[in-house]
């Protein structure tokens, strides 16, 4: 276990820069995100990390070890693949045994390890097996006890749950986290998927063009992200730039940078039939324009001078009755305001 | 990769490969050009064995006769071959499966053995030697080539444009006509390009099925081979590499040969 | 209506199959047949010959050890033409498909592949050009070696090696080149993050998983070359009798077909027990 620190890594492919003086901590036994859209980086910067990529410049330490001149083979790291890249000539146990057989471990011990690998994983039965006769979540696992037995310094998982269906995912996050803490290895993966991205991580790095746009806990970008791609790729925001009419009172909270952007999270809006009373709340009215029902949740799009506003509550909070064209309130408490520094 | 001498040196072994490869097809039509019959060099520019070979009826024969026969057996190849390729891809039935093995056999023994059972054979049924029999011989070696090229590319053909098409009211034949053979020409002009290649540049089955004196170029060349070197063969078989060279560049750009396109 | 229907499909099944079987039968597994049942013929039964029933062609394969020792010299050609290949094709089949990236592969590719389908004859008689005393080879080697070399390799053993190489070595290069293409780059990573050096990468993930490969391309080289003549014929001269100019020499020489017949079956029974040993592996590749 070590912390894995970067610091202004540089990486260009012929004319495309594909990291820019990026910076980031990863502090010892954390688990980090990082988070952008396909063409950001975020792959160049975990190979970049794990010794598939050699930066044109800047510095990669793993623990105390200055690293970036260190090829993959010797930086022992773990690494988990996007499609698993389970060998498949061998069979499970064998390819767990991979790494400690490559590293001479002996055989009772590289036994005994493969043993306690498959344990952590629930996979205990199908050390025998062949990658191919294993489920999509089963070689999951798989990749996982094999990139963890060797206790490498730092696991890298490279969009680890791209490929497993939606609920199948949700059970792995739990799981990945779970295994996580329990050896307590420094983590840092990769993902599209910011609702992923934001359950799992301490922390998260947002890469854009090949940038690090923030960097911080997840409650910290969403709720203050440092411009509106940003904002915009947590969650979705509307912006309240152009918000006008009648009691229309839009406050800007405390902490708000001078000369930027304020906007509202759909899920922090509440819809009432008359003016809201309370303080310390920000108001406009809006005409309904569609309601859409989806089991719990509803989503409203409201429109306020040529503004479309999304809302998004509980089905149960919507004020019933109301119909599309009916004028009615909207609230949000300041403190939930986003505020956007860039744009 | 890392280890960029590693790659150095495969790339180098690379080159290295493909100048054993070409060096000596580059000698030979090198040498074609030159005035000295026993190859000597210095080198002097001459046409005068391509002149000879003009004037060579013999040779002029041969070559005229192994193009016509590779035209017919690309003919007879293309029509059956298609057929049933079509056939192996479009239905479900028993013993499907040997059949696509019984195309095993003409592409796997050597030709040795096929050519002297040919041989025995044709003789049995009293057809002899002769351009008859080498164009049985040749259309049997290129048919498996012809099937498995346009399978290959029927395996890229979405079915449901088929029943599309019946949905629209088509029947079985104008299905086959108007949507599955425009989509598989290029397919088939591959294996009509592969099944003369195989003809045209066919030496052992035509070496025991043609006539002496009626024999296709290969046949006259590997003879004259055998008589002694002279540089009129070696004006010919550079012909002979061109082209068939030449009709192997087209197949590939057209079946997608070896690549991932 | 649906027997009719089905009996509709039948027709046109046998119509689309037939003609294509036909011919195959008439020109291969009929000829097979005939010279299996010659092969157990005193005479050729044409003319007014006088002819019975005999297993004295295969008698005299075992009779004397001449034929033995050809076929052996044969197989014993075909291991090392085989061996050869293997060990010059693979590491250009492996920087074709893994080193070279981008567009130049494809046509590098092509360039390889693309002799294989010139005609045979001609090539090796291009070799016979460049291999001959006084020729190219020596021309070429002497004016860049500073001491004289006399180099006559042609009608030699190794000649004939050269010349089956050249011929088949796109083969090898064919079929490893599509097995080591098929391995996910994502494997010989995942090796790396586990510390695996180079040799263990090669001996442990690339070699098991383009195996059906290589062995395809050694077996598609192996059976030709066990049945080649014209090669050693060629470039052979008089050390270039092998199993397979026998066989032809019984046919367009001696006359003797029916001895003929039973030493192409014998070397049938050799090239289909090297089938049956490979297919194992090769059922492997195509799942």
């Amino acid at each position: 276990m070590a912390e894995v620190s970067v610091q202004n890594i540089t990486k260009s492919f012929g004319s495309l820069k594909a990291l820019n003086d990026v910076t980031m901590d990863f502090p010892d036994g954390g688990f980090f995100a990082l988070l952008g859209p396909s063409g950001s980086g975020k792959t160049t910067l975990l190979r970049t990390i794990a010794g598939f990529i050699f930066a044109d410049s800047g510095s990669i330490r793993i623990g105390d070890e200055f690293v970036e001149n260190t090829p993959v083979e010797k930086r022992d790291i773990g690494m988990m693949f996007q499609n698993y890249a389970l060998f498949p000539n061998m069979t499970v146990a064998d390819n767990i045994g991979f790494g400690l057989r490559v590293r001479k471990v002996g055989a009772t011990e590289e036994k005994r390890r493969i043993g306690e690998a498959l344990e952590l994983v629930q996979l205990g039965q199908h050390g025998d097996r062949k990658p191919h006769q294993l489920s999509g979540g089963q070689r999951q696992r798989v990749a996982l006890a094999r990139a963890i037995v060797t206790n490498p310094r730092v696991l890298l998982l490279d969009e680890p749950l791209s490929a497993l269906d939606k609920a199948l995912r949700v059970d792995m996050q739990f799981e990945l986290k779970r295994i996580q803490r329990e050896i307590g290895i420094t983590t840092v993966f990769v993902t599209h998927d910011q609702e992923e991205a934001l359950t799992l991580s301490d922390k998260i790095g947002i890469l854009r063009d090949g940038k690090m746009i923030q960097a911080g806990p997840p409650r910290e970008v969403y709720n203050n992200p440092v411009d509106l791609f940003t904002a915009a790729f947590l969650g979705e925001a509307n912006i309240l730039s152009d918000i006008s009419g009648d009691g229309a009172d839009i406050r800007t909270p405390a902490n708000l940078p001078a000369g930027g952007t304020l906007a509202v999270r759909p899920e922090n809006i509440t819809i009432s039939t008359s003016k809201p009373g309370e303080d310390a709340i920000s108001t406009c009215q809006a005409v309904l324009e569609r309601r859409v029902f989806a089991g719990a949740m509803a989503t409203c799009i409201l429109r306020n001078n040529g503004t479309d506003i999304k809302v998004i509550s509980r089905d149960q909070d919507i004020p019933p009755n109301i119909a599309e064209g009916d004028q009615l309130w909207l609230s949000w408490p300041v403190e939930k305001t986003l505020s956007i520094s860039g744009s | 990769m890392s280890g960029t001498f590693l790659a150095r040196l495969g790339k180098l072994w690379l080159a290295l490969i493909l100048f054993f490869l070409y060096a000596p097809i580059f000698v030979m039509a090198f040498m074609s050009f030159n005035a000295s019959q026993y190859y000597q060099l210095p080198f002097e520019f001459s046409l005068k064995w391509y002149e000879k070979l003009a004037g060579n009826t013999e040779i002029i024969d041969a070559a005229t006769r192994s193009v016509g026969i590779a035209i017919i057996t690309t003919i007879i190849a293309t029509i059956l071959g298609t057929a049933a390729s079509v056939a192996l891809f479009r239905f479900e039935f028993r013993g499907k499966r040997f059949l696509q093995v019984m195309l095993f056999p003409p592409i796997a023994i050597p030709w040795l053995i096929t050519g002297t059972a040919m041989l025995i054979f044709f003789f049995g049924i009293g057809l002899g030697r002769g351009t008859p029999s080498v164009i049985i011989g040749h259309v049997a070696l290129a048919l498996p080539y012809v099937i498995v090229v346009v399978s290959a590319r029927l395996a890229t053909f979405d079915a449901t444009l088929e029943e599309a098409a019946r949905s629209m009211g088509a029947d079985g034949w104008t299905v086959t006509r108007r949507v599955t053979l425009p989509w598989i020409s290029s397919g088939i002009i591959a294996g009509a390009l592969f099944a003369f290649a195989v003809s045209f540049d066919q030496f052992v089955v035509s070496y025991f099925l043609s006539e002496p004196g009626d024999s296709t170029l290969p046949v006259l060349i590997y003879t004259s081979i055998r008589k002694g070197f002279t540089p009129e063969i070696n004006a010919i078989s550079t012909i002979i590499i061109v082209v068939s060279m030449a009709v192997m560049l087209v197949a590939a750009r057209f079946s997608n040969f070896g690549g991932e396109r | 209506m649906s027997t009719v229907l089905a009996n509709q499909e039948r027709l046109r099944i046998f119509g689309l199959l037939s003609p294509a079987y036909l011919w195959l039968t008439v020109a291969i597994f009929l000829p097979l047949s005939a010279m299996l049942y010659f092969s157990f013929l005193s005479e050729v039964p044409f003319g007014d010959a006088e002819w019975s029933h005999t297993t004295e062609n295969y008698e005299a394969f075992f009779q004397t050890s001449t034929y033995a020792i050809l076929l052996w010299k044969s197989i014993r050609l075909g291991l090392i033409v085989t061996l050869v290949s293997v060990l010059v094709g693979f590491p250009c089949a492996y920087v074709l498909a893994k080193v070279i990236k981008g567009r130049s592969r494809e046509a590098l590719f092509l360039l390889v592949i693309l002799p294989f389908w010139s005609n045979s004859l001609v090539r090796i008689f291009s070799w016979a050009i460049v291999l001959r005393g006084n020729g190219v080879l020596e021309i070429g080697l002497n004016a860049v070696l500073p001491f004289e070399v006399d180099v006559n390799l042609m009608f030699s053993t190794p000649a004939i090696v050269i010349g089956l190489v050249h011929s088949y070595l796109p083969y090898i290069i064919l079929t490893s080149y599509l097995a080591l293409q098929a391995i996910d780059d994502n494997l010989i990573d995942a090796a790396r993050s586990m510390s695996a050096n180079k040799l263990t990468i090669l001996w442990r993930i690339i070699l098991p998983l383009s195996l059906p490969g290589l062995l395809a391309g050694a077996v598609l080289i192996f059976v030709p070359v066990v049945g080649s003549f014209m090669e050693p014929r060629i470039l052979g001269g008089r050390v270039g009798t092998y199993f397979g100019t026998v066989i032809e020499d019984q046919f367009v020489a001696v006359y003797n077909w029916p001895l003929g017949a039973a030493l192409s079956f014998i070397l049938l029974a050799v090239v289909l027990l090297i089938l049956a040993v490979a297919s194992p592996v090769l059922r492997r590749a195509q799942t």
